[in-house]
């Protein structure tokens, strides 16, 4: 399985979940691959307290290495392994839709369970891209404003993404194009308004794209939540995508706001290893457990 | 067109709420809770996605839900209209080509409290109001929360003078709140705030 970790903002906590959610699964028997693919600064080796690896996705592209496997680097925990320079595809102008799949395709051939990818904050297509073609795609928001604000931009740059590839006429596409101003001349408001608009077009294409809004179920986790208010929040940005999007936010859970955290960055140790009694360990733990259910039922 | 899909003004009551067509009263309250914090003008959750517009009628389809469904009869009228029988019997799930849309201008003899788009707060009076509204007696509240029913008539009743000490009674709030669905939190700090400001005045 292949989960993509992003949207959200820039230190909300992406890396650090994706490195301690990947450690507890490793604990767990499940062999997982942890993926850098941050544009905004790869540094998910830090958070594992490896230093800057020598071999990169890059040496793959560049055929310097026959195999991707060649370029994963073992990490001090049985059953974890780490691929970095992801970032370079992702960055790369000319990464066209074929290549993007070939790399899910090679990611999926490695020998692993599961691929956690951290997509970082970036909101380029080619990050929308892998956000969709993952087979699970997972929001780190904290209980702010801003945060949620770009969270929900990134959603929606997903969302009308996707519906727009599930479309045959290029009207059609244009229209959902359009849709994403909100002060389109069509006067279309939200998903509801633009899956009318489109019915009037293309009747085939208006049930497609209500075919893959139910198919469409992203997953969240809310990050730094510092009291039961705040763990509410995730619950009502489950019940807003569901009236605005029409389509069911999977929450996750929550990680807690703790020192230890912090402490643990500094140190370039894993919390889940460091202080696996913290508060914050253990939110992380509960998150991991469910993504191995996933796992298993996957299997 | 999906279920998922409908905008606001034609999705049933059930799916307004996030509820079953067999929600208990008590799961309505608490649906019913969650969805006014959601869409409170200062809630994170919505912040940005929804236009003015589009929360206000979003708060207002809420409230229509709560208030019928919290009525007995109302809710028995509204499945009626809304909800084809088979065999007699309702089915599970609302059938995917009824609309409720044309329905809600339905005039019925509902005399409860009139639904502003700002929660009322947490008072003796509007708890008493809120178990009325569910059906619940008060004995029933004690069995389940071991208040004594004079206490609970006190509470309700904002009979400051006559309740417990502050320790006991922040206790018997939660577990009233509890027991209505409601948030013990909220409710009690509501609750206490309210009757600390009555006493200076």
């Amino acid at each position: 399985m292949i989960w993509t970790i992003g949207g959200g903002k820039g230190g909300s906590g992406k890396s650090f979940i994706t490195a301690n959610v990947g450690i507890c699964l490793a604990k767990l028997g499940i062999r997982v691959v942890l993926i850098d693919a941050d544009l905004g600064g790869a540094n998910l080796h830090t958070f594992l307290g490896i230093s800057p690896p020598g071999l990169s996705l890059s040496d793959f592209i560049k055929k310097r290495v026959s195999h991707l496997r060649e370029v994963l680097i073992p990490t001090a925990v049985p059953n974890l392994q780490l691929l970095t320079g992801a970032e370079d595809l992702l960055n790369a102008v000319d990464a066209k839709s074929v290549q993007k799949q070939k790399m899910v395709r090679s990611i999926r051939s490695l020998n692993g369970d599961t691929a956690l990818v951290d997509l970082g904050a970036g909101n380029s297509l080619s990050v929308l891209d892998f956000f969709l073609m993952s087979d699970g795609g997972i929001l780190v928001v904290t209980p702010e404003p801003t945060s949620i604000e770009n969270s929900y931009r990134f959603l929606k740059s997903a969302f009308y993404r996707r519906l727009k590839q599930s479309v045959s006429s290029s009207s059609v596409k244009a229209l959902i194009d359009d849709a994403m101003d909100r002060k389109n001349e069509m006067g279309i408001q939200n998903p509801h308004d633009l899956i009318r608009a489109v019915s009037r077009i293309d009747e085939g294409d208006a049930q497609r794209m209500i075919e893959e809004v139910e198919t469409f179920h992203p997953n969240l986790i809310l990050n730094q939540v510092r009291s039961k208010k705040d763990i509410e929040i995730g619950f009502s940005i489950r019940s807003a995508s569901l009236k605005y999007f029409g389509m069911h936010l999977h929450y996750l859970g929550y990680v807690v706001y703790d020192q230890e955290v912090n402490q643990s960055v500094r140190r370039r140790r894993p919390l889940v290893l460091e202080n696996p009694r913290s508060r914050a360990a253990q939110c992380v733990m509960e998150i991991a457990s469910k993504l191995a259910k996933s796992h298993k039922m996957a299997v | 067109m999906d279920r998922r899909m409908k905008g606001i003004k034609e999705q049933t009551y059930y799916e307004v709420l996030e509820v079953s067509r067999t929600a208990t009263a008590k799961e309505i309250q608490r649906a019913y809770e969650h969805a006014k914090e959601t869409f409170h003008a200062d809630s994170l959750a919505i912040y940005s996605l929804f236009s003015e517009k589009e929360v206000k009628e979003i708060r207002e389809t809420i409230d229509e839900a709560y208030r019928i469904l919290m009525d007995e009869a109302l809710r028995r009228s509204y499945d009626q209209s809304h909800f084809q029988r088979v065999d007699g019997r309702p089915p599970e799930e609302p059938s995917e080509a009824q609309e409720v849309s044309g329905e809600k201008s339905v005039s019925l003899s509902f005399t409860g409290l009139s639904f502003s788009a700002e929660r009322e707060l947490y008072r003796g009076k509007a708890l008493k109001r809120v178990r009325e509204r569910m059906g619940v007696e008060p004995q029933a509240i004690c069995k389940e929360t071991k208040i004594s029913i004079r206490t609970l008539e006190w509470i309700e009743e904002e009979a400051f003078d006559k309740l417990p000490p502050l320790v006991y009674l922040k206790g018997f709030l939660k577990s009233y709140a509890r027991s209505l669905g409601l948030d013990p939190q909220k409710v009690m700090e509501e609750y206490i705030d309210f009757m600390e400001e009555s006493r200076k005045k």
